[in-house]
């Protein structure tokens, strides 16, 4: 129980140091740029067809939560405001962060953990290069960013979907769906949405980076450098979700 | 003459396993020596910590007049500008064609402009006999020819210090011969100090006059190649002819 509790311990600390480093480097400007492009583009891009079509059955989803209720008291003005409200500030943000997290964070863990153990990391510093600045850097700045845009999205495209299922599901009108939205939700909504988008980008990037580039042992160690980053990555979403919900009340 | 590598007691430990114990060892400049030794016995190790990226428990490391293992994150990263290693392992860059791999150190210190990159990419993949490969990925290219664009990579830059961990290991004999004789080409025309790990002992006799070896964490052998076979050191002579009895 004590070494569990120091091996965590011991995690979050190297994890917070690694923050550190990356926020001076960032600020110092010093990162590789063609390399954020090329994160932004495997972490952001080709993640846009997967996070649309969950973003889209969320949509659905929420509507068809949200219709038992709707259909009881005949609420069928408010359908808009529901599932918006539950997509920009919870949903939205909570489902799209797991499920880049299980994509680009695990994805990106493997990348850096097999790196490490192919001796590519070795082979960037005997050239002269910091491995910080040159992939961790840019990683953590692409998968903020990437998220970000991601949200964005995915919230457009949930509420599309979820204006498509009230019409199919409820026979509620688009105008009527997109009226009770405008009308209801304020910017303060999207806002605590994207701030928790930012917030789950930092901890998937960090958390996936640091398991990443402190493997040890071979193949196995890689696997459970994954493992262990797609888990910290959950529960540092859950706890952030937790903290931000309860500051934006 | 002036020494370009220069190690004095130098010790590391791996738990209570000490993997070098005082070890002392000078190369001049231009000067072409082997390390050999039985598995685990600390070469790798020894080439890691003479390009910084292991710390030494114990002793000095003077890389060209310079000590290393005291210095800063910067005064490193200003030494190894001067160090190509090739690495056991190889190292390519997964997500790097071989052009970019072998563009890279050029590409990072800046110092070179685009034409001169390209065309010294060019003479150094020819040189290692991969022309016509440069647009492929590591992923995409035999053992050997993995070993060859890191040996590429490692010499495009033209360091100072070339630290070779078993550069022709997977490679077959021709290959061999002609990666030793690219070795020896690059050394005559840049006068660079290179140590290489094999274990290849009879390749690596015929190429570097000096050899050195390392048995239980201490230097063995420290002297000639074609004299080896006649040391004193029994763990030496049975180590170089391969007996099956002896100390080993």
């Amino acid at each position: 129980m004590i070494s569990t509790l120091r091996d965590i311990c011991r995690e979050v600390g190297a994890a917070y140091l690694l923050l550190l480093h990356v926020g001076t480097l960032l600020l110092r400007g010093r990162f590789d740029r063609r390399e954020l492009g090329r994160s932004l583009a495997a972490m952001g891009a080709d993640s846009l067809p997967i996070v649309a079509l969950t973003a889209f059955f969320t949509g659905g989803i929420m509507v068809i939560q949200a219709g038992i209720f709707v259909r009881r008291f005949g609420a069928y003005g408010l359908l808009g405001f529901g599932a918006g409200y539950a997509t920009l500030r919870e949903v939205g943000p909570l489902l799209i962060g797991l499920m880049f997290s299980g994509r680009v964070g695990a994805n990106n863990a493997a990348e850096l953990g097999t790196m490490t153990v192919t001796e590519q990391i070795d082979g960037l510093r005997a050239l002269a290069i910091d491995p910080i600045a040159f992939l961790i850097v840019p990683r953590v700045l692409a998968m903020v960013i990437a998220l970000f845009c991601l949200l964005l999205v995915g919230d457009a495209v949930a509420l599309s979907g979820g204006a498509l299922f009230g019409k199919w599901l409820l026979g509620v009108e688009f105008s009527s769906f997109f009226h009770s939205f405008a009308d209801n939700l304020k910017l303060a909504d999207l806002s605590v949405g994207l701030v928790k988008a930012a917030v789950f980008g930092l901890a998937i990037a960090i958390s996936s980076c640091h398991f990443g580039s402190s493997v040890r042992g071979g193949a196995p160690g890689v696997g459970r450098a994954v493992n262990a980053a797609v888990v910290a990555s959950a529960l540092a979403i859950v706890l952030s979700d937790q903290l931000i919900t309860v500051l934006f009340k | 003459m002036t020494a370009m590598v220069e190690c004095r007691s130098l010790c590391k430990s791996f738990g209570v396993r000490p993997l070098l114990d005082r070890v002392n060892v000078r190369l001049a400049s231009g000067e072409i020596c082997g390390l050999i030794g039985s598995a685990a016995t600390g070469k790798s190790l020894l080439l890691k910590l003479l390009c910084g990226l292991q710390a030494s428990d114990g002793g000095e490391i003077f890389i060209a007049g310079r000590r290393l293992d005291a210095s800063s994150k910067e005064e490193l990263q200003q030494s190894r500008k001067h160090i190509g290693m090739l690495f056991q392992n190889n190292a390519l860059f997964d997500f790097m064609t071989v052009r970019d791999n072998v563009a890279f150190p050029l590409v990072r210190s800046g110092a070179t402009s685009a034409e001169e990159i390209r065309e010294r990419v060019h003479q150094t993949l020819r040189a290692v006999g991969l022309s016509g490969s440069e647009e492929k990925l590591p992923a995409e290219l035999s053992g050997g020819m993995k070993k060859r664009v890191a040996l590429a990579r490692a010499l495009v830059a033209r360091p100072a210090l070339l630290l070779f961990d078993e550069p022709t290991a997977g490679l077959d004999p021709v290959t061999t011969a002609r990666i030793y004789e690219l070795l020896g080409a690059e050394q005559a025309r840049t006068r660079a100090t290179m140590l290489l790990v094999s274990s290849d002992v009879d390749g690596l006799r015929r190429f570097v006059p000096r050899l050195l070896m390392l048995h239980a964490g201490r230097l063995r052998y420290d002297g000639p190649s074609d004299k080896i076979d006649s040391s004193e050191d029994e763990v030496v002579r049975q180590f170089v002819r391969g007996a099956d009895e002896g100390p080993l």
